[in-house]
């Protein structure tokens, strides 16, 4: 699996999320780039993750990855 | 020492800073441990005994920190053992002081028995403190904090801009800061320092704090027992809301503008709160850095073990389009109200502040469980934002407003009196002076429920100027924040990439106009500082 792949991956389980067919997402989206993807939201995204790749990750990973870009590397790393 | 004091703005700050400029031209090391020493001072001007309790404090915390890097991931449950040991020390010692006298009195109402102790002093501060020292011994826990010493750690805890009552910072957003602090004399660092201090010094002192005359007599009603009519309840819950908000908002400024002069920036705390469209868009603009802290500490990682918990039995999650109204109970529902009711005990120790923190975690609950729905029923987020905002700003308005009630209210019997008030319950009044010229109109109005008060005409007048023309500021006017957004006022801010006419009229620059207008807002902020008043969250 490539980053892109992942990427587009990320991008649909968020548009399932937040039900926003509109939204695309880049290595180097941050949160604040996407309307309505508060905190709340994003422990869903991460746990909706956590399912699709068959991963898990530690809470303090999960407070600091700074972009997208970082969760597409972190699974990466994981899942190889 | 208050921000606010003679003391402060005349002698403290200058000679800190002299002392701080002069030794960062010798050395950095001696700037930084001046600025804890001071730092320390400030802490101690309140009361000296209080520096016995914050020290062994510290030294305990940044003791627990050693000993869980050097056990490491080597030894997990150990490490796990001690994160624990510190957290349940900072709690408890939060505990003691600020909830032993509330939950004594709770007792002696639930049972009746007469308990007494002695009064405590809350050590000025403290929750505001004690998290900061969580967060870090679990940032430690976690891998996040690498390097520091016991001088790192100290000026990290004590940092005098925000030592009091925020914003609570990370260790890792502010050592790189201090490390890479040139500790030297800077025209701009000072310029945009001075600049955000007296726009919060103004703030507070100017529209913040002649609110309190306005709207305490009719608390202090409400409390005895007098119902309050539509009138005077929403002056009340205007009033005050407008006041804490000025009171934060002018701290807050106050506290970027201080750490601005050391070369430092703190996060936002602080963003335009009565322009939420939502309530979960209030919480992302209302004291920030708590909603941050609460998040990250409480919040995620209670919800990221029960949403796999969840998954892991095939359950449906919340979110996306297979939730159900379990998963929304279990994984939402509950995280948020468990996070809130602790919001609202952090806030204070009392009843009004528990039911505070709770009716805030309803509505959260209320709005997550609307987006969740309204996506199935209204796909066009665009479209939806820019037809609904208007309705989401009123109702986000209105409902801050009126749990604000609850915040300055001295009791719940009183809070829900004036709630009442704001619906009408007690009727209308108008102003006698008002009344006397209606002539027969005034029979009518009679009829209807509206009955003379307010002794003069003019006082009701000066009321509803002062609240609008506030609310005018408050809900029209760009922030300190977007003004300054060219010079990283806080962390992270960036100016707008398509500001309003308005804010770019009102773009701070350093130039000969805005000298003369930050003078005013100086002078009058100084010819405002005789009347000595504390900030409303510094109880906390």
């Amino acid at each position: 699996m490539t980053d892109q792949e992942r990427l587009t991956a990320l991008a649909q389980i968020l548009r399932d999320l937040l039900g926003d067919e509109s939204i695309e997402l880049t290595m180097n989206t941050v949160r604040e780039d996407v309307a309505g993807w508060d905190s709340f939201a994003y422990i869903n995204f991460i746990v909706a993750i956590e399912a699709e790749f068959r991963i898990k990750f530690r809470i303090a990973e999960v407070e600091s990855f700074p972009d997208v870009g970082s969760i597409v590397r972190a699974i990466a790393a994981r899942a190889g | 020492m208050l921000f606010n004091s003679y003391t402060f703005l005349f002698g403290f700050l200058p000679i800190v800073l002299a002392g701080f400029y002069v030794l960062g031209a010798r050395r950095r090391e001696w700037a930084l441990l001046w600025l804890t020493a001071v730092s320390l001072l400030f802490y101690a001007w309140w009361r000296p005994i209080n520096v016995l309790l914050i020290a062994p404090s510290i030294l305990i915390n940044y003791g627990l920190a050693r000993c869980l890097e050097r056990t490491g991931e080597a030894r997990p449950a150990m490490a796990r053992a001690i994160l624990v040991a510190g957290i349940v020390f900072n709690l408890s010692f939060l505990g003691y002081f600020k909830y032993l006298n509330f939950v004594e009195g709770a007792l002696n109402d639930a049972f009746g028995v007469g308990f007494t102790l002695t009064q405590l002093i809350l050590p000025l501060g403290i929750s505001f403190i004690t998290f900061q020292k969580i967060a870090f011994l679990v940032d430690v826990h976690g891998g996040r904090v690498s390097r520091y010493s016991l001088a790192d750690y100290g000026l990290f805890v004590l940092f005098f801009p925000q030592l009091i009552a925020g914003p609570i910072v990370h260790y890792r957003e502010m050592m790189p800061q201090f490390r890479a602090a040139p500790c030297r004399f800077d025209a701009e660092n000072v310029a945009v320092g001075v600049s955000l201090f007296f726009f919060g010094l103004a703030k507070k002192l100017v529209l913040a704090d002649p609110l309190s005359h306005l709207v305490a007599p009719i608390y202090g009603q409400a409390a005895a027992g007098v119902p309050q009519s539509i009138t005077e309840a929403w002056i009340a819950a205007l009033g005050f809301t407008l006041q804490i908000y000025f009171d934060f908002s002018g701290y807050s400024d106050m506290a970027l503008g201080l750490a601005r002069f050391f070369g430092i920036k703190l996060p936002v705390n602080f963003n335009s709160p009565l322009k939420a469209t939502s309530i979960i868009d209030f919480w992302l603009r209302w004291h920030v850095s708590l909603t941050r802290f609460l998040t990250a500490y409480i919040y995620n990682p209670l919800t990221l073990s029960l949403t796999r918990k969840r998954m892991a039995q095939g359950k449906p999650i919340f979110g996306g389009r297979n939730t159900n109204f379990p998963a929304f109970i279990n994984l939402l529902a509950m995280p948020t109200m468990l996070t809130m009711l602790i919001s609202g005990i952090w806030h204070g120790a009392g009843y009004t502040y528990i039911l505070w923190g709770s009716l805030h975690g309803v509505l959260l609950c209320i709005n997550h469980a609307w987006r969740s729905v309204r996506s199935r029923i209204w796909s066009n987020t665009k479209q939806y934002n820019r037809r609904v905002a208007p309705i989401g700003f009123v109702l986000t308005f209105v409902s801050v407003v009126g749990a604000m009630v609850l915040f300055r209210a001295p009791s719940f019997s009183a809070a829900l009196m004036l709630w009442k008030g704001m619906i009408g319950v007690y009727g209308a009044t108008l102003p006698q002076a008002v009344f006397s010229r209606l002539g027969s109109i005034a029979a009518w109005l009679t009829a209807i429920g509206v009955r003379p008060a307010w002794t003069s005409g003019s006082l009701l007048m000066a009321a509803t100027i002062r609240i609008g023309l506030l609310l005018g500021i408050a809900l029209l006017m760009p922030n300190t924040l977007q003004m300054l957004a060219a010079f990283e006022p806080a962390l992270g801010v960036k100016p707008a990439k398509a500001p309003s006419r308005l804010e770019r009229a009102l773009t701070w620059a350093p130039s000969g106009t805005w000298a003369v207008g930050l003078a005013c807002v100086a002078l009058a902020g100084i010819l405002s500082l005789g009347e000595l008043s504390e900030f409303l969250y510094w109880q906390f």
